[in-house]
């Protein structure tokens, strides 16, 4: 899942400021679940905006809300355009991926981003998220016994560990859990030691064209390729 | 800086309807009760302290909620939930509260007579005085004939008057008249026929079972020899039988009960219950056996007389011990007599109380089945003449005043449908019924609150004379005991599984462990379980979770803009607004005080359950002009103790708001009186005038700034 965070109050206030008529736009998939943009934190913002723009006595905006099952498909977003005529600018809290989403789909409409997308992660207890995955594109978990070194190492190191662990912990923060320790004890659990005894050549850190695309390979089939 | 809400909040849904049914499932205690009343919403009123609404409820669902309140057998607590966590509510004596302090008394006005067609009904118990209330509502002419100098039947003639007092069934009897029912009383019926020569068009009969059963033994016609119902019909005449010293009650059902109970009453010294089976199989209610025993009526179980005999005044009974034996038709093991066992015991006189049946006048020329009761088709209830109805003990043979109340209903309808010329109308369609067990896990997340009892005479003053025994709740007794209701089949639903995300936020934050995830990966929220405390729907981001009964969620949007309403009128600079818990402003006296001893300026919003209370109300009430907000719990009083915590984090979310916009955090409070072991009116006065400080404060700043 994509973890976002909510933009601070003032930074939202200082955005809408030169719009009017403002919607509000949630996100029902990952921003609900990572509780930064879902319906009840649409209303949640749209009372917070509401009391902060009484409180300065200055009564300019419009709010509207709307909640989009996912803001990252087209078809969903055609929900919008009849919606949107009166509306100065849209306020997403989707994720970046759902603001421009919305710019693509509203050529003539500013679209501002209420959330700071922040990781792809998982929930650890109800209000906390770990990020867990960096997007690579290179997936070496099978060898790292289902731990990744790219997020969960400060260092991102592929050979670890290095000498900043103590008693288990990273020498970055010692709160914080060494991931090769992690990835060393559990290797040892599943009697897969000699994958921690093995040299990992270098990663690709040739830079990524971007932005990547996929392309699914059953829309290549036609091609005649799997003969 | 009062300011008016400049912009009506605007919603677009993206194709979701609001909720606007109640959704509430049928809970065990209402299944159970004969009249179906409404109990979990009048248990509520009364926890709330809305005693007069309760009883609203309470007379929409029983023609005669006073002698109910007295009397009800209440199969209702038999059936309640709470009997799984510590001991089941006490709602028969919430409801005689209800009655005692809900204003009952007040004159009814007189029905409207909206039909030509007149009604008899012969008899003048609880099913025929039902019966008369309900066709009376619906505008007929109603006629009740009753043998007796007195109304009542078995409420008057059967049940002694310590356990109903006759005033309360005068006054019901009044109420009835007032509505303008006519009761003829000292008039025996014989014939039917005459009634309808009179141009009555419909007839319900009523007569009840008062006629003993006979045991079949030798020697029990003897004088000294009396029946239970003769014998309480006759003290309830104001006969004044004398038993004598030593009384032998033979049975053990409530008649048996009553009658023992009844004989010590008129002096008796020593009352002995004698009764074949053991106590395990007894059917009186438990209630009154206990009471009997404590008034040291003795009870000796698995013995029968086989023989009386009377000599000098004196009554013998031969008496046999018993064995219990294989359970009978109806359940209970059948009693075996213990050859060799006989003793002879004596008595001054022996009271039979082993059964009643009807007994109907041959002229009715209506069917008799089994146990001389009268044959009824049960959907219609009328028998085999045209136009005659039946109910009551008559048809069912000995049963509880609250069935006969409600026979007395079902009857009032369809003798409506003969007059119309409807067919009884098909069953309603059911709504959805409560009825698995709690999960241990729910069980051990309820917080235990023992069940209080009403307070009852002891019983060396109870059995000098025939006062009632049982004494009405207090204020705050009732208030505690209602607030125990676990408000079965009105927690939370996922209403909109479309919007609901599967975040596993409910499954979180219940603190009775009851959202759980099936094998198809969906949240499942079960009815049966839920507590209703409301958590999951404040804190549900999609908003797909809504309760049950939508009214609580409404109720605090309401209140709130009944306060800003108020506040615009007072004119005052500056005032500020309090989520109190509803139960705890009235429950305890913790928040009670708050109504009077807050200072001007102090709103109060009540919401049933401070778990109720959402950051966008608290934004709100800002938004409205509020200087200052707080939020009161109902402290150690609260039937639950998991919320806080929860109302912690909500309050320091909106704190977070507060302070980006420049209002300072202090002004919103959260207290949980008890706990810091002042009283919360000093508390939250001494809040006022902190936030009062620093709403001066502010405009100082301000106008040295500008």
């Amino acid at each position: 899942m994509i973890v976002a965070e909510q933009k601070p109050l003032d930074e939202i206030v200082r955005m809408i400021t030169p719009y009017e008529n403002v919607m509000i736009i949630g996100c029902g998939t990952c921003m609900t679940v990572c509780n930064a943009g879902g319906e009840n934190e649409v209303s949640f913002l749209h009372d917070a905006l509401r009391l902060a723009q009484t409180r300065s006595g200055d009564a300019y905006h419009n709010f509207y809300e709307l909640t989009l099952k996912r803001q990252c498909d087209p078809e969903f977003l055609e929900l919008l355009e009849e919606r949107v005529s009166s509306i100065d600018a849209v306020l997403s809290l989707g994720c970046g991926i759902g603001v421009q989403a919305i710019a693509e789909k509203l050529a003539d409409t500013p679209v501002l981003p209420g959330v700071n997308t922040s990781f792809m992660g998982m929930t650890k207890e109800s209000g906390i998220w770990d990020e867990r995955c960096a997007a690579c594109g290179d997936c070496r978990l099978e060898d790292t016994a289902g731990i990744c070194p790219i997020t969960r190492c400060t260092k991102g190191i592929l050979n670890g560990p290095c000498a900043g662990t103590k008693n288990g912990k990273c020498e970055a923060n010692m709160e914080m859990d060494c991931a090769w320790i992690q990835i060393y004890e559990r290797l040892e659990r599943l009697q897969q030691l000699e994958k921690i005894r093995r040299y990992y050549p270098l990663r690709n850190f040739r830079a990524i064209p971007r932005p990547r695309r996929i392309t699914s390979v059953a829309s290549d089939v036609g091609g005649g390729k799997s003969g | 800086m009062n300011s008016v809400v400049k912009n009506e909040r605007q919603v677009i849904a993206a194709g979701h309807k609001e909720k606007k049914y109640d959704n509430s499932l049928v809970p065990p205690c209402q299944d159970a009760c004969p009249l179906k009343m409404d109990i979990r919403e009048y248990v509520d009123l009364v926890a709330q302290g809305k005693v007069m609404e309760a009883l609203q409820i309470i007379r929409e669902g029983n023609p005669f909620p006073s002698i109910c309140a007295h009397v009800c057998t209440h199969p209702c607590e038999d059936k309640c939930r709470r009997a799984q966590v510590d001991s089941p509510i006490a709602i028969r004596s919430l409801k005689r509260f209800a009655v005692e302090f809900g204003g009952d008394r007040m004159v009814q006005a007189e029905a409207e007579t909206k039909h030509s067609e007149k009604v008899a009904i012969v008899g003048s118990g609880p099913a025929g005085l039902s019966c008369a209330y309900y066709l009376r509502m619906l505008g007929y002419t109603v006629t009740v004939f009753e043998a007796h100098t007195e109304v009542g039947g078995m409420l008057r003639v059967g049940i002694p008057q310590y356990r109903l007092p006759r005033e309360v069934l005068d006054t019901e009897v009044y109420r009835l008249t007032q509505i303008g029912v006519e009761i003829r009383t000292n008039t025996r019926v014989v014939s039917l026929d005459v009634l309808f020569e009179l141009g009555y068009k419909a007839i319900f009969i009523t007569i009840g079972a008062h006629q003993s059963l006979k045991m079949g033994i030798e020697g029990e016609e003897s004088p000294g020899v009396i029946d239970g119902a003769t014998f309480l019909r006759e003290v309830n005449l104001g006969l004044h039988p004398v038993p004598g010293d030593s009384v032998a009650v033979v049975g053990g059902g409530n008649v048996a009960i009553d009658a023992a109970r009844t004989a010590a009453r008129l002096g008796a010294k020593k009352v002995t219950i004698l009764y074949r089976r053991s106590n395990k199989e007894m059917p009186a209610d438990p209630e009154e056996v206990k009471q009997a025993l404590e008034e040291n009526i003795r009870i000796q179980y698995l013995t029968t007389p086989t023989r009386i005999t009377r000599n000098e005044g004196k009554l013998y009974l031969t008496c046999v011990k018993m064995k219990l034996g294989e359970p009978d038709t109806s359940g209970r093991r059948q009693p075996i007599p213990v050859a060799g066992s006989e003793k002879e015991k004596v008595f001054d006189s022996v009271i039979i109380a082993t059964g009643q049946a009807p007994q109907t006048p041959g002229d009715f020329r209506v069917s008799i089945g089994r146990g001389s009761t009268i044959q009824v088709d049960p959907v219609t209830l009328t028998t085999n003449r045209q136009g005659v109805f039946a109910g009551g003990d008559a048809v069912t043979g000995p049963a509880t005043v609250t069935e006969a109340l409600a026979a007395g209903r079902m009857a009032a309808n369809r003798i409506d449908d003969y007059l119309q010329h409807r067919y009884p109308s098909s069953q309603k369609v059911e709504r959805g019924k409560v009825n698995r067990e709690l999960k241990p896990e729910t069980i051990n997340a309820i917080r235990r609150i023992g069940r209080s009892e009403p307070q009852v005479l002891p019983p060396e003053l109870r059995t000098k004379d025939f006062q009632p025994i049982e004494l009405s709740y207090g204020w705050e007794e009732a208030i505690n005991e209602a607030r125990r209701c676990l408000r079965c089949g009105i927690g939370a639903e996922i209403l909109f599984q479309d919007k609901c995300a599967t975040c596993l936020t409910c499954l979180r934050v219940c603190p009775y462990h009851v959202p759980y995830l099936d094998e198809h990966g969906t949240i499942n929220i079960p009815a049966d379980q839920c507590q209703a405390c409301g958590i999951c729907v404040a804190e549900c981001p999609a908003n797909a979770i809504v309760l049950r009964n939508t009214r609580e969620k409404r109720l605090i949007d309401e209140e709130l803009d009944h306060v800003f309403r108020s506040a615009a009128e007072s004119k005052r600079e500056s005032f500020i607004i309090g989520f109190c818990c509803q139960y705890g402003l009235f429950g305890t006296g913790t928040l009670g005080g708050l109504w009077r001893g807050t200072k001007a300026g102090v709103w109060i919003v009540p919401v049933l359950c401070i778990a109720k209370v959402e950051p966008s109300h608290l934004l709100r009430a800002f938004e409205g002009g509020a200087e200052g907000v707080f939020i009161a719990g109902c402290g150690d009083q609260c039937a639950r103790d998991n919320t806080a915590a929860q109302v912690m984090k909500r309050v320091n979310k909106v704190k977070g708001v507060l302070k980006s916009i420049g209002i300072e955090p202090e002004r919103l409070k959260l207290f949980i009186p008890g706990t810091a072991g002042t009283d919360p009116v000093t508390e939250i006065n001494e809040a006022f005038e902190e936030i009062s400080g620093s709403f001066l404060a502010s405009i100082i700043k301000q106008e040295v700034r500008d």
